[in-house]
């Protein structure tokens, strides 16, 4: 298996393009949904003696997805709930396995799926900073360097020996973003909530993540806000049900977007409609 | 490889293990000491009054069983439920998944360490004089580290799809408590049987450091080499069901 932090080889892509940063190529991901959920031995037993067989549902999560992003581009994946948005991005990060098709990423990869992973609330601010930046793949020296800067931008240097227990949740998001930020990443995936906190601690975060957008950094961004999106992505993707609606300027796919949902109500609508027709006749 | 590389994550992994263990109770430590000695004592009661028994020592003897078992039980009873406890270091990043069940393990094996410090004492204050065959016990502790970690591998991947594998686990430790000489010495087993019982890798480390803290000889050789090829057969079966399970980790969590 490959560690995807460690995957550095330059790719090209199929056009011979040399600066793409993460390539995704006819990506399938199906999930299999057992119709009876079995957790224990003791249910798989009890199946067995009743002489019922397994049935799965599948479910298509990603359906062909192909796409591709430049270096130092944000890209946005958009969509209405369950068209998979989500999935590409733990594929991505390596916590899920393609079915099929292929996913390169081209240089140091943070996945921010989850502000704050592995965090302990029995251990103090200190140690977890230091376990996160771990898990992270910051190595201990580099961590050593930059401690007095995460504590200062999350601004808790005095509780910095306290039991996370005792934080509030606010502070330990302040403290999980501070540290994050310091991966240095080439290649960031992330998932909703990227600036936290109160509004002044928001709009630092959106400064750093300035910075880092012109530093050169890639940023895939999953969200439902389309504010977000707008404002940060050039480009777009647009899923539903799992397949590529359309990629291109975000403007544009937002529009369609919105058409998609429009239609989406229209069609409600209609059903709402049809079912009252139903109901009047009935009487 | 693996350990290599990630070193330092799985260094800052089982110190936090540790912390979060000890931390949260000042007594900590000083419980997990009692805890071996307080069962040795209950047993030395009961053999000692009730079943008479010759063995020299009898005391050490027991507590080099009970301490010896005690690395297997809770190694592999902690890692089980390793991986579904830390399951977000599984579905929200990626990292070797093995690193998981190896930092438990490995803090297991450094809170017995401070048992096998006081097991010397121990043997200091009945008298045995240590030889030069100590020099085998970080050697087959190393061997008996890598046998619990090749057990808890394939444990921790399988709770994550059936939960109530810790329930029946419990009662193969009770099981085993009783199948390995903790309580009794080889000299009882029938010696037709014998061969077959002494392929239990617990039993062999076991018996390794009965020759080592208690009668200060060097352990059979050949049964090293047997524990040698049954560690590397555990590793490998091991890591084969854990790779195999592992791809769907983040689905079933």
């Amino acid at each position: 298996m490959t560690n995807p932090r460690m995957n550095r080889k330059i790719i090209t892509s199929r056009s011979g393009e040399t600066d793409i940063a993460i390539d995704v190529f006819h990506l399938t991901k199906q999930f299999l949904i057992p119709q009876e959920r079995k957790r224990s031995i003791f249910e798989h037993v009890k199946g067995l003696l009743k002489g019922g067989s397994y049935r799965y549902e599948i479910f298509s999560a990603l359906d062909d997805v192909s796409f591709t992003v430049k270096k130092g581009e944000s890209f946005g994946v958009i969509g209405p709930n369950g068209s998979g948005k989500s999935t590409v991005l733990k594929v991505l990060a390596g916590v899920l396995y393609a079915d099929s098709g292929t996913v390169e990423i081209n240089g140091l990869v943070s996945p921010f799926l989850e502000l704050g992973v592995g965090f302990t609330p029995d251990l103090t601010a200190k140690e977890n900073v230091y376990l996160y930046g771990a898990i992270m793949g910051i190595p201990t020296r580099e961590l050593d360097q930059r401690y007095e800067e995460i504590f200062k931008f999350a601004e808790l240097k005095r509780f910095e020996n306290m039991k996370l227990r005792h934080f509030s949740s606010g502070m330990i998001l302040r403290l999980a973003f501070s540290t994050a930020v310091q991966t240095d990443p080439e290649v960031m995936l992330v998932d909703e909530g990227l600036a936290v906190g109160d509004a002044s601690f928001k709009k630092k975060s959106w400064e750093k993540i300035d910075e880092l957008q012109k530093k050169g950094t890639t940023i895939l961004l999953v969200s439902h806000d389309l504010e977000v999106i707008s404002r940060l992505c050039s480009k777009c993707l647009l899923l539903q049900k799992g397949k590529v609606v359309m990629t291109g300027k975000t403007a544009e796919v937002i529009e369609m977007y919105n058409k998609i949902i429009e239609r989406g109500e229209l069609v409600e609508n209609m059903k709402r409609k049809k079912l009252n027709i139903v109901t009047l006749t009935d009487k | 490889m693996w350990i290599f590389e990630y070193r330092e994550l799985i260094h800052i992994l089982t110190v936090s293990n540790l912390r979060v263990k000890y931390q949260s109770s000042v007594l900590g430590f000083a419980w997990s000491l009692l805890n071996p000695l307080l069962l040795m004592l209950v047993l030395y009661f009961v053999y000692s009054h009730l079943f008479v028994t010759q063995t020299k020592n009898f005391a050490i003897f027991l507590l080099v069983g009970i301490i010896t078992f005690r690395v297997w039980a809770n190694g592999t009873s902690s890692a089980l439920s390793s991986i579904f406890e830390q399951s977000s270091l599984v579905t929200k990043i990626y990292i070797p998944r093995q690193i998981i069940v190896f930092s438990v393990v490995l803090s297991g094996l450094i809170s017995s360490l401070l048992e096998f410090v006081v097991l010397f004492a121990f043997t200091l204050v009945f008298g045995i004089i240590p030889t030069t065959s100590i020099v085998l016990f970080p050697v087959i502790l190393v061997i008996y580290f890598l046998i619990v970690y090749g057990m808890s591998l394939p444990l921790a991947a399988l709770f994550v799809y059936y939960r109530d594998l810790n329930q029946i686990w419990t009662v193969i430790v009770q099981l085993a408590f009783f199948i390995c000489p903790v309580m009794y010495s080889l000299a009882i087993i029938p010696a037709q049987y014998l061969p077959y019982y002494t392929l239990n890798p617990v039993t062999i480390v076991m018996t390794s450091f009965r020759d080592i803290f208690l009668y200060g000889t060097f352990p059979d050789l050949l049964s090293l080499l047997i524990l040698c090829g049954l560690t590397i057969g555990i590793l490998i079966i091991g890591t084969l069901i854990f790779s195999r399970l592992e791809r769907r980790f983040a689905e079933e969590l």
